[in-house]
């Protein structure tokens, strides 16, 4: 009998995690978000740029549609934060998908904050080419983006017209979704220009950069959905994020019923079969 | 031929993967112009290599196609909606192509609408295999499997929030196996992998290994 729960219907678990996530997500149901270490340091790094005058982050944005929903609250949680400070952004990106999404951030944002295109932030194009792009930012950034996303000279951009490189910009902050961070940024940027840079990524990434946020080359780290949550109650403006938390606790907690479950039947299995072999 | 064919790119390889190193560490302006040169550079042959891309994508739906191998309707979808997504953006909201890329018309619409919900859809489904994967083989058979197991389910509970309303511990405890172990995993991970990549660019920039102009490293 205990057996067959070593061969359950895989069915059984899809719907057990369908009801996890839907439950939550359409009930009141709220955990408490904490912020973290690393989720904070980002924070506080916006806090003191934010009492410099005319300071310019850049935002990467380097994902794509399949991880919208875990990338797109933390980009908005910047924005709102970085609007909310009046600190300007430079918005580029280096994925061919995600000028969509970062126009749907910037826009949304932008009007909740009524920031004003070319004076408060801009937006350049997706430029092939990966980390040579950043290469090319760190010697002359009109190389890399002669004109914006709109067709705009950058040099008429008031926002854009005095940037020569990557080291004009006060805070670089990478969203990605590959090995934008590991690979393109940190060495052909963070490490050769000396920028202050940190970055959000996708919960699986987040275990890899850990080295780099020991070593001082990342300022903090969002990792994954749980981040852009810690940033919404940093900002105090939960949103998209804090409401999938829930749906992600109840989640997790399913899957380890079912894999408590499916070693406690394993264990119980391997006991019987060495007894009966006595 | 052989020249063209095989010295040549041999050649090339040695002459700028040296002047590529030797250009990241001289500060020099001369040098600097070099570089902004060669990322230019760098970023044409890149954009190249979506044209490669693209040819080879169309080719694999369109022989699937027309060997009507089993499933190729779908292959005729990919390629029905890569020509709508095409004509709109060859159409870019009434401006042409070659205007800057408009702010709304139907390629928005789509991307928003379409491309957005259904790329998500796909990754989010990844939830429900990896529940039914953890379910069936994530078993403490050895004392190495059951370490993973403890690390891995506080790590799930810990990165939650149910987490800490469960104990203070469990936060703590899943911060610390990031922390330390995976830190040290990592690390190590990361420069036996950065080493292994310098070697293999001194091999290919000292014509060691050749592979990449066909016909294996002789």
């Amino acid at each position: 009998m205990i057996e067959r729960l070593l061969t359950i219907d895989r069915r059984v678990i899809f719907l057990f995690v369908f009801i996890g996530v839907t439950i939550p997500l359409l009930s009141e149901f709220r955990l408490p978000v904490r912020p973290t270490e690393h989720v904070t340091a980002i924070y506080d790094k916006i806090e003191l740029l934010a009492q410099q005058k005319d300071a310019v982050v850049l935002l990467s944005f380097s994902y794509g549609a399949s991880t919208e929903p875990e990338m797109q609250p933390m980009a908005m949680a910047l924005l709102r934060h970085l609007f909310s400070r009046n600190v300007k952004v430079v918005a580029i990106s280096l994925f061919p998908e995600a000028p969509g999404l970062a126009q749907q951030a910037l826009e949304t944002t932008a009007e909740e904050f009524d920031k004003k295109y070319g004076d408060d932030y801009a937006f350049m194009p997706y430029k092939p080419g990966t980390y040579s792009v950043i290469i090319n930012m760190g010697q002359k950034f009109l190389d890399a983006f002669p004109k914006d996303n709109w067709g705009t000279q950058t040099n008429e951009i008031p926002l854009t017209s005095n940037i020569t490189n990557l080291t004009d910009f006060d805070f670089v902050l990478d969203l990605a979704a590959g090995d934008s961070i590991e690979f393109w940024w940190l060495p052909f940027g963070q490490e050769k220009y000396n920028l202050d840079f940190a970055a959000g990524c996708t919960a699986v990434m987040a275990p890899d950069l850990y080295p780099f946020l020991q070593s001082g080359q990342m300022v903090g780290l969002i990792g994954g959905l749980v981040g852009a949550a810690e940033y919404e109650i940093l900002i105090n403006h939960p949103a998209g994020a804090s409401a999938g938390m829930s749906a992600q606790s109840v989640t997790h907690v399913i899957i380890i019923i079912f894999i408590l479950l499916g070693n406690a039947v394993y264990l119980t299995t391997r006991y019987k079969e060495r007894n009966s072999r006595k | 031929m052989l020249f063209l064919t095989r010295t040549l790119p041999v050649l090339m390889a040695f002459a700028f993967g040296i002047v590529g190193i030797a250009i990241f560490y001289i500060p020099h302006t001369g040098a600097q112009d070099v570089e902004r040169e060669l990322s230019l550079w760098l970023r044409i042959v890149s954009a190249f290599a979506y044209f490669l891309g693209l040819f080879s994508l169309l080719s694999l739906h369109w022989d699937k196609i027309r060997q009507r191998v089993a499933g190729w309707g779908y292959n005729l979808v990919a390629l029905t909606s890569f020509g709508i997504m095409f004509l709109f953006v060859i159409h870019n909201d009434g401006v042409g192509p070659f205007a800057a890329q408009a702010k709304e018309g139907a390629y928005q619409w789509m991307f928003k609408y379409v491309h957005v919900p259904c790329s998500a859809t796909m990754f989010s489904m990844l939830a429900f295999f990896i529940a039914s994967a953890a379910y069936r083989t994530f078993r403490a058979r050895s004392a190495d499997a059951a370490i993973l197991l403890v690390a891995a389910l506080t790590l799930m509970l810990g990165r939650v929030p149910i987490g800490a309303a469960i104990s203070e511990t469990i936060p703590s405890l899943a911060e610390w196996l990031m922390e330390v172990p995976n830190l040290a995993a990592k690390r190590g991970i990361l420069l036996g992998v950065s080493l292994g990549a310098i070697a293999t660019s001194l091999r290919i920039i000292f014509g060691i290994e050749r592979s990449y102009v066909g016909g294996g490293d002789e």
